[in-house]
């Protein structure tokens, strides 16, 4: 029973973990159906702007979280307005899409070997080794952080997407852009700011892994992949999706280590994405989209 | 009227002279890590030519092709090292049992664009963790190693440039045939070329299981320049990307210009390795982006558009 | 490059101009041109490669070329860093005493060193143009038993001496390889050397007999023969020893609540893992995470580095245990690792050198001593003297050779060590270089 809870309580919160790291990427697609390689040199870039700020600055990793976002959406609006608005029209999905964002990537792990080595670091304050006990499970802080403030950033998304003007201009473009236009709303700016929210949840996501896992300057490969199994299996575009996707995604991921060796765990993630794109292609929520 | 051959006769004129060339260079003196960087190169140039019939003539981008070329390469490995069978024998084993591996993603050939592409990086993702764990095939983390023999290593250049030769041929006969045709027809509208009774299913099975197998033979090569592989390396995520690069580079779409990409790609990664060691990551992502912004079809495109304006200043008057 | 892009342009205007032939489309008509230009431009480039660099008579030589490749960036780039600092000492002091004593004179020594970004593919382009391209004279050896292997092939292939302070797979000297020689003890010691530690403390009534191991390994070259080293010696120990969980996981991974699921379900005694750093702090953090206490843990070579101490908290890496190939605190015993030591602080201030600096100096100082032993720039004779070579060292045991019963792989013993409360992590094993008692069960663990 133990053991059960355990696993129970580890799925549970490494689906927050997941849920967290697939916003950025799932929004960012949605809307400008740009599959955003770049996403895991954003969350290395966040993970490392929130370190600096805590060990140069003293400033809490989670108080921290405002100024990384900040500055993840200037990055954002650089990145878009400087480089992916360039793409032809047709572009978005193809390979040049997916090459031109993977091009930043390598810039910003450049950067980031120049500024810090390849040392590894991580995010470590007082508490974070603490865990809650609560009925025979231990619940890390840090992980229950992540958790917390991955629900609190989908409840965000969600008041923003479906409550204000703004989100329903989003949803809106990411229908069907052309009709935008014809009605008046400025598509360029809506791209503009969906990207860089995209990116802003990319390195919130950034700063919170950096407090459970230690990063170097290669980090982010494994995390965006398991961000597009997620993607995928939320169907892309839709919020609850993704964190139910996430979950749907961290049980399997943790009961099969019952039926196999750990070690092949983490392609099952894959083969889940496989048959969910060749059998349901629109993930759990999303539109069937087949051409 | 007949139809126009595949390949012109100028044309193939041409190719011949320019791969007798190349057969005869290492005779010329040719330095030993020039030998070496071509025949990589000519492996690279075979790879880069097949991903492009996939990714450009069919425009479906294929981001799992390091599971065809680790396939390949340890099937090849195997055969090797087992059967003493003679490297040619092996290599093209290992495209075949490559090719059928293709055969088997056919389900993903429904998806179009990006789907498919996600759906290649999940396949390239599970070969590679599926084979790392299968000891008997691919010696898991430990790899494969095979005997040394330094004049083994000095004819594979031959060979090497046989497979891209022969690959660029076909490359470029594809492209002007009825086949060629086809897989343009699918690329731009599957719905309809299929009203027009281009079955989708057949002729992208028939490309993509084609590329899979020369992909698998250049594994093959590629593992008997090494002569030692390891799973991680063969099928990793960087791998397929060093695919999509090299096309990208030269001119996705086009028939020849993967081959320079290919070039670009080895040249001028070790160039900047050895020149630029603490920049090398930033100023190829720097390339690639100015290469995707400024000019899609890549070193092609480059060379179109000077040969236009060349010819625009050379003659000024005419429409 | 530029006569390329010249010839590229040129031969651009004729076929250009050609008119179409019958039948043919305007889009086919297009892929001449460039077939063409890329035949010629690949012809004129590699001539212009073609041109040999003409070797440079031995009379007439003014150093010493030696050339290397480390992970500088990609997953290896910390410990690569490490062997650098080593290798830039070694290079540093030879120079400072006016170079090695070759042929009657002194010649200085050169390294040339590339990134080779953690990749095999990349390791072994770079050696081979190292050797070809770059001319030098022998080779020093990269980080990562992976590169290792691939990059020896390469040194073996070109008859280059090739001494490494980084391949500990037993593997990569199985081979039959006669010109790569590793300074570095194969991992199965290292797991050996962990249980004679722990049967000690067994026979000493310390630990229960039988006891239950949790053996965790990485799935690479390094983890399977840790993993071998502890299997065996539990077969060997007459039922002292019961391996009841025995996995492998992938590199890098993030999440380890499953597997660390399944020892705290077995009911271990004693946890042995081997992991890089990365792994090592990941793991150890949700190893506290679950509320698992072992009264033994080991992370093989890990357990004491700096980073992870701050990662961790000083409280959680307590009594864990780690087995290294060379330890700093060996300089209270060990004279040559004391001038190390202090000649490493002299150069790189307010850092104190870890196995791999202390891997790199002695690598390159083996080479450099072959090669006064040989007397000559000679591939053959130093490759020689490698193979007989015994010198003073600052390695565990004192002294360095390659034995060829191994395949030229030295076998030092390790050193454990481990963490305690206090701070650091002294040696606790073997006894004529400890300076500590080991402590097991762990005390920290509640019964």
């Amino acid at each position: 029973m133990s053991r059960f809870a355990d696993l129970l309580v580890s799925t549970v919160l490494l689906a927050g973990l997941y849920a967290t790291m697939s916003y950025g990427l799932g929004l960012i697609y949605g809307v400008l159906r740009v599959v955003n390689l770049a996403h895991g040199g954003v969350i290395m870039a966040g993970g490392y702007l929130g370190w600096v700020l805590y060990v140069r600055l003293g400033i809490d990793p989670y108080l921290t979280i405002p100024l990384v976002a900040l500055a993840s959406f200037g990055l954002g609006v650089a990145l878009y307005q400087g480089l992916v608005r360039w793409l032809p029209r047709g572009a978005a999905g193809g390979p040049a899409s997916l090459l031109l964002l993977f091009g930043v990537w390598l810039v910003l792990r450049n950067i980031a070997y120049a500024l810090f080595t390849g040392n590894e670091q991580s995010i470590t304050t007082a508490y974070s080794t603490r865990s809650l006990a609560l009925l025979g499970v231990h619940l890390p802080v840090t992980r229950l952080a992540v958790l917390g403030i991955g629900l609190a950033i989908a409840a965000a998304l969600h008041t923003l997407l479906r409550r204000t003007q703004v989100g329903r201009a989003i949803r809106a473009v990411a229908q069907n852009a052309d009709s935008c236009t014809l009605v008046g709303i400025d598509v360029d700016r809506i791209y503009t700011l969906t990207f860089g929210i995209g990116t802003a949840l990319s390195g919130i996501a950034g700063v919170l892994l950096a407090t459970v896992f230690s990063f170097n300057p290669s980090s982010g490969a494994s995390e965006l992949l398991k961000a597009f199994v997620v993607v995928v299996l939320g169907g892309l575009g839709s919020i609850w999706g993704i964190a139910l996707a996430a979950l749907v995604l961290a049980a399997a991921e943790t009961y099969a280590v019952l039926i196999m060796p750990s070690y092949l765990t983490t392609a099952v993630g894959f083969v889940l994405l496989v048959l969910v794109l060749v059998l349901r292609p629109g993930g759990f929520f999303g539109h069937r989209i087949l051409a | 009227m007949t139809a126009p051959p595949l390949i012109p006769r100028r044309m193939a004129g041409v190719f011949v002279a320019g791969c007798a060339v190349l057969a005869v260079l290492p005779a010329l003196d040719l330095s030993p890590y020039a030998h070496n960087q071509l025949t990589l190169s000519y492996v690279m140039i075979a790879g880069a030519l097949a991903w492009n019939w996939m990714g450009g003539f069919v425009g479906q981008v294929s981001f799992g092709h390091a599971a065809m070329f680790g396939i390949g390469g340890f099937v090849a490995g195997r055969l090797m090292l087992h059967m003493q069978l003679p490297p040619p024998v092996c290599w093209l084993a290992g495209g075949v049992v490559a090719g059928v591996f293709t055969l088997a993603a056919h389900p993903t050939l429904r998806l179009r664009g990006p789907y498919f592409s996600i759906a290649t990086i999940g396949i390239g993702e599970i070969s590679r963790q599926v084979f790392t764990y299968w000891e008997e095939f691919t010696g898991g983390a430990t790899g494969l190693s095979l005997p040394i023999s330094a004049v083994q290593k000095y004819q594979l250049y031959w060979w090497a440039l046989a497979l891209a030769a022969a690959v660029a041929l076909a490359s470029i006969a594809i492209r002007r045939s009825s086949f060629g045709l086809r897989l343009l027809a699918i690329k731009a509208d599957v719905d309809a070329a299929a009203d027009v009774g281009i079955s989708a299913a057949l002729y992208q099975d028939a490309i993509f299981a084609l590329s899979g197998a020369v992909v698998g033979v250049s594994g093959g090569i590629f593992a008997s320049y090494f002569v030692f592989i390891e799973p991680g390396d063969m099928f990793g995520f960087d791998r397929s990307i060093t695919f999509v690069l090299m096309a990208v580079i030269g001119g996705v779409g086009t028939s020849l210009g993967p081959a320079l990409g290919a070039i670009v790609y080895v040249v001028l990664r070790n160039y900047l390795l050895a020149s630029y060691p603490e920049l090398h990551l930033g100023l190829f992502g720097v390339l690639v982006i100015v290469i995707i912004l400024f000019q899609p079809l890549g070193i092609t495109g480059l060379v179109r558009w000077l040969v236009r304006r060349v010819q625009r200043a050379a003659s000024p008057g005419q429409p | 490059m530029a006569a390329a892009v010249s010839s590229f342009i040129a031969a651009d205007l004729s076929p250009a101009n050609r008119p179409p032939i019958a039948g043919e489309t305007a889009m086919t008509h297009r892929t001449s041109p460039t077939s063409c230009h890329l035949l010629l431009a690949l012809a004129v480039v590699s001539t212009g490669a073609a041109c040999k660099p003409k070797a440079t008579p031995a009379a007439d030589r003014t150093e010493i070329l030696i050339g290397a490749t480390l992970p500088q960036t990609g997953t290896e780039a910390r410990i690569g860093g490490q062997f650098k600092q080593g290798y830039e000492l070694a290079f540093e002091e030879a120079n400072q005493r006016g170079g090695l004593a070759v042929g009657g004179k002194k010649l200085p020594v050169k390294l040339t060193l590339y990134d080779d970004t953690s990749t095999q593919a990349t390791a072994v382009s770079l050696a081979d143009k190292l050797i070809n391209s770059d001319k030098v004279d022998f080779l020093l050896g990269t980080y990562s038993t992976a590169l290792v292997q691939a990059q020896s092939t390469t040194a073996e292939e070109n008859k280059v001496p090739y001494v490494n302070g980084g391949g500990a797979a037993a593997e990569i000297y199985k081979r039959g390889y006669k010109y790569v020689f590793g300074a570095l003890s194969p991992v199965q010691l290292l797991g050996t050397t962990l249980m004679t530690w722990i049967d000690e403390q067994q026979k000493a009534g310390k630990l229960p007999k039988p006891s239950k191991i949790a053996l965790l390994w990485e799935n690479t070259s390094h983890g399977k023969e840790f993993r071998q080293g502890i299997s065996e010696f539990a077969a060997r120990s007459g039922g002292g020893y019961e391996v009841a969980v025995d996995e492998s996981f992938q590199l890098n991974g993030k999440d380890f609540s499953a597997l660390l699921g399944k020892v705290k379900a077995a009911g271990t005694d004693l946890m042995l893992v081997d992991a890089h750093t990365q792994d090592y702090i990941t793991m150890h953090r949700q190893y506290i995470d679950a509320g698992l206490c072992q009264k033994v843990v080991s992370y093989g070579a890990r357990g004491a580095e700096s980073d992870a101490v701050k990662a961790l908290g000083q409280a959680n890496v307590n009594y864990v245990l780690s087995g290294v190939w060379w330890n700093a605190q060996l300089a209270a015993t060990n004279p040559l690792a004391k001038k190390f030591v202090e000649a490493f602080k002299v150069k790189f201030p307010d850092k104190t050198p870890e196995w791999g600096q202390a891997l790199g100096y002695e690598a390159a100082r083996a080479l450099f001593t072959a090669i006064e032993q040989a007397g000559a720039i000679d591939r053959e004779a130093v490759r020689a003297k490698l193979a007989a070579l015994k010198i003073d060292s600052l390695l565990p045991g004192g002294v360095l050779e390659f034995p060829a019963a191994t395949g030229g792989q030295m076998q030092a013993s390790f050193v454990v060590q481990q963490n305690m409360p206090e701070g650091g992590s002294p040696i606790i094993f073997p006894k004529d270089v400890a300076s500590a008692a080991g402590i097991a069960p762990n005390p920290q663990c509640k019964p």
